[in-house]
């Protein structure tokens, strides 16, 4: 079912993010080495490339959940609709409302199902009564495939989740607070096929909304949910193009040999 | 996996017979068994030593030995005017108070016909407690419609004669006593049979003051537990708020330099420093440039959050520091605020960590004299505190100073009941440790 979206791509050519030259150090450990991107508006964005490689610390970049490790230390410039998203001036606590993050780990809050999903939409003021926000807490487990699941047991602890259900439900809390940008770090690692299945159906659908940027491991899932590919070696952003292109023809010989399966 | 490695001839070991190895990996396991058994056995044996001599010494305090009568409270005595104004009636000391109950003391063994042998009346009256006439002038003062009425009064017994019914006066003490005559146990005997006296419960061990020195029968702990809940409040009202707060600044939100590493060091100091130097820094601080009150629960209460405070702020900081950087992830990655994120997410989860921080900072500092002494607490207060806020200015006692003192004075029921006031305090501390379990559990199992 999926093979059929390659044919039926558009792309739409307006950058959401833009990054020009960043570079981030941990310590003295240089983790990003110069990277351009843009992420473009209504658009699946893939990250791939070898462990290690600076995907996740790119992705944290873009919400500046960087901020949080003491030692890191990011320069050059990320725009987000042209404005500098590192300017002091920019509130990151605004930037994350609008730049939602799924973790590499599943990190439920050890509260209720409910309670997860419904905290985001809470704090931003997204509900105006506790129907609205049932609804915002539904629809959002819908989407994340989860609502069959849980709909019985939403007072119930979402740390008593299986890994997949957590991870699912991590998926349903970022996007219940209705971000221009979702970035996902790996978010099917822990998931079987058809839960995989669903959440790129999710991820398919949420282009229509707004940017998806995904890491992932899996060529075949790259191939599958994104328009634009990004190939990422040592902290090096390799090759960065349409998937399609990225995929049949590779220009650089790095990228060719990871996705035969030469490196990484 | 190499090829030589797997070529080398296998050894014929069987998995029934333990190798030499296993053998002596075994053995090392059992011995390090045994090493623990024996410690924790010690540490038991300690306890039971502990709890057995100061359960035998002390529980016998709590139990007070009385000498019930019939008093008659002459109206033509006590009440001149026939008023019952309790104002006018104050003018009568316990002098007057003290000729009344003698008189009912020797009427009684009369109508009971008990002779009093060769003693005069006032070795009679010795068998009573001196607090005997003040008691039974509070009660007067306290009820003036008893004015007129026969009441059966129980005094308190001497310490002699209370200490001959609990086994610890004999009649060969009694004979190098000063304060007590063979003769006069003699008659205590005959009083207990015809149920003049008996031994019971007393209430007022936890409630009355403390007493002085010729008259421990009526000594209680009244002032000293009033004293140590006052400052129990202060510790906690003081002490929680100031160490979470600034356990919250150093581990979420200061920076990691050259200043919080020289803090956190000093806090780690501070948490050793000997408790008898914060009282020298109260002295000074508190009440020789403060000008704060000697001997009030506030100023103890102020050194005793000062000697906490390390102590919370390192369980408190330990207790951040487990809460998984995920969860401080996840509500930032939603667009949680620094604030949002820990007052909603990483304080709940590290709370029963917090709380057994605080109970355990609160329970030693319960069981603190030295600080105290320094301050005055050590003085001999018979006025119980008022109510809050006035009280916290008050001059109080405290548990652990009160057995101190209690066992500085020479009566030797002062030693039984030095040890009934440290059963006092264990079960204070055992309530408080109660406390924080169940406040730990009850807030574990929201996950
Ligand atoms: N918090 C951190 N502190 C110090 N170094 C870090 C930190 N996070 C990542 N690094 C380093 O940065 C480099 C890139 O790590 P990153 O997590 O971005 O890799 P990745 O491409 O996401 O790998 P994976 O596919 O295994 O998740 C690695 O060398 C890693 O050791
Ligand atoms: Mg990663």
């Amino acid at each position: 079912m999926n093979d059929m979206r390659l044919t039926e791509r558009v792309v739409t050519e307006t950058a959401k993010m833009t990054a020009r030259g960043v570079q981030v150090h941990y310590g003295t450990n240089h983790a990003l080495k110069d990277v351009d991107v843009d992420i473009l508006d209504k658009t699946v964005t893939a990250f791939i490339g070898p462990s290690g490689c600076g995907k996740s610390t790119f992705l944290r970049c873009l919400n500046r959940m960087n901020d949080t490790v003491a030692s890191a230390r990011v320069t050059g410039r990320i725009e987000m609709d042209g404005q500098d998203i590192y300017d002091p001036r920019v509130d990151p606590v605004q930037l994350r409302a609008k730049v939602g993050m799924v973790f590499q780990k599943p990190n439920p809050f050890p509260k209720s199902i409910y309670d997860n999903v419904a905290y985001g939409p809470k704090i931003h003021g997204l509900s105006r009564n506790k129907a609205e926000l049932d609804e915002i807490v539904e629809t959002s487990l819908k989407k994340a495939a989860l609502w069959n699941e849980v709909k019985d047991r939403l007072t119930a602890p979402g740390t008593g989740l299986s890994g997949g259900q957590q991870q699912r439900l991590c998926i349903a809390r970022a996007v219940a607070t209705s971000p221009e940008v979702l970035l996902m770090d790996e978010p099917c690692s822990a998931l079987d096929p058809i839960a995989t299945a669903q959440v790129e159906e999710l991820i398919d659908e949420l282009r229509a909304q707004f940017s998806v940027v995904i890491v992932t491991h899996s060529m075949q899932q790259a191939a599958r949910v994104s328009q634009r590919t990004a190939f990422f070696h040592l902290g090096h952003l390799v090759e960065y193009g349409e998937t399609g292109h990225i995929f049949t023809n590779p220009s650089d010989p790095r990228t060719e040999a990871y996705i035969t399966g030469r490196i990484g | 996996m190499t090829a030589p490695a797997m070529a080398a001839p296998a050894k014929a070991t069987s998995l029934i017979e333990p190798d030499a190895r296993t053998r002596r990996r075994n053995a090392s396991e059992r011995r390090f068994r045994l090493l623990g058994l024996s410690a924790v056995g010690v540490g038991l044996l300690a306890l039971v030593i502990l709890l057995t001599s100061v359960l035998g010494n002390g529980l016998s305090a709590f139990r007070q030995t009385w000498i019930t009568i019939p008093v008659t409270l002459d109206a033509a005595v006590l009440d001149k005017q026939g008023n019952r104004n309790p104002d006018e009636m104050k003018k009568v000391t316990t002098l007057g108070y003290g000729k009344l109950v003698q008189q009912a003391l020797l009427d009684a063994l009369v109508e009971k016909g008990i002779s009093t042998g060769d003693l005069t009346p006032k070795e009679v009256m010795a068998l009573l407690s001196k607090e005997a006439p003040a008691d039974l002038r509070d009660a007067v003062l306290a009820d003036p419609s008893l004015v007129g009425q026969t009441i059966a009064f129980p005094a308190f017994a001497t310490s002699r004669i209370d200490g001959y019914f609990k086994g610890r006066v004999t009649r060969e003490s009694a004979e190098r006593d000063a304060n007590i005559s063979p003769a006069q146990l003699d008659l205590a005997d005959r009083m207990a049979e015809a149920g003049l006296i008996e031994t019971r419960f007393n209430m007022g061990f936890l409630t009355r003051p403390d007493a002085s020195e010729l008259r421990p029968e009526a000594a209680g702990l009244g002032v000293a537990i009033l004293g140590s809940a006052y400052m129990m409040i202060v510790v906690l009202v003081l002490s929680l708020p100031i160490g979470v707060a600034a356990s919250i600044y150093l581990e979420e939100l200061a920076p990691k330099n050259r200043w919080t590493d020289l803090i956190e060091i000093n806090i780690a100091n501070l948490a050793a420093v000997p408790s008898i130097v914060y009282g020298i820094l109260a002295l000074a601080l508190f009440i020789n440039i403060l000008g704060l009150p000697q001997s009030a629960p506030l100023v103890g209460g102020l050194v005793l959050t000062l000697m906490t405070l390390p102590t919370i702020i390192i369980a408190t900081r330990a207790s951040l520091k487990a809460v998984p950087p995920s969860i401080r992830d996840a509500a930032l990655g939603v667009g949680a605020s620094k604030m949002q994120a820990i007052f909603h997410h990483v304080l709940p989860l590290a709370m029963p960590g917090i709380l057994t921080g605080t109970i355990l900072g609160l329970a030693r500092a319960l069981g603190e004299s030295a600080p105290l002494l320094l301050i005055g607490m050590v003085a001999f207060v018979r006025d119980f505190p008022g109510a809050p806020p006035q009280g916290f200015l008050d001059p109080a006692a405290a548990l652990p100073v009160q057995v101190y003192s209690w066992t500085q004075r020479a009566d030797p029921a002062f030693v039984e009941r030095a040890s009934g006031a440290i059963i006092v305090l264990l079960a204070f501390l055992m309530a408080m440790n109660a406390l924080a379990i169940i406040l730990r559990r009850r807030f574990e199992r929201r996950w």
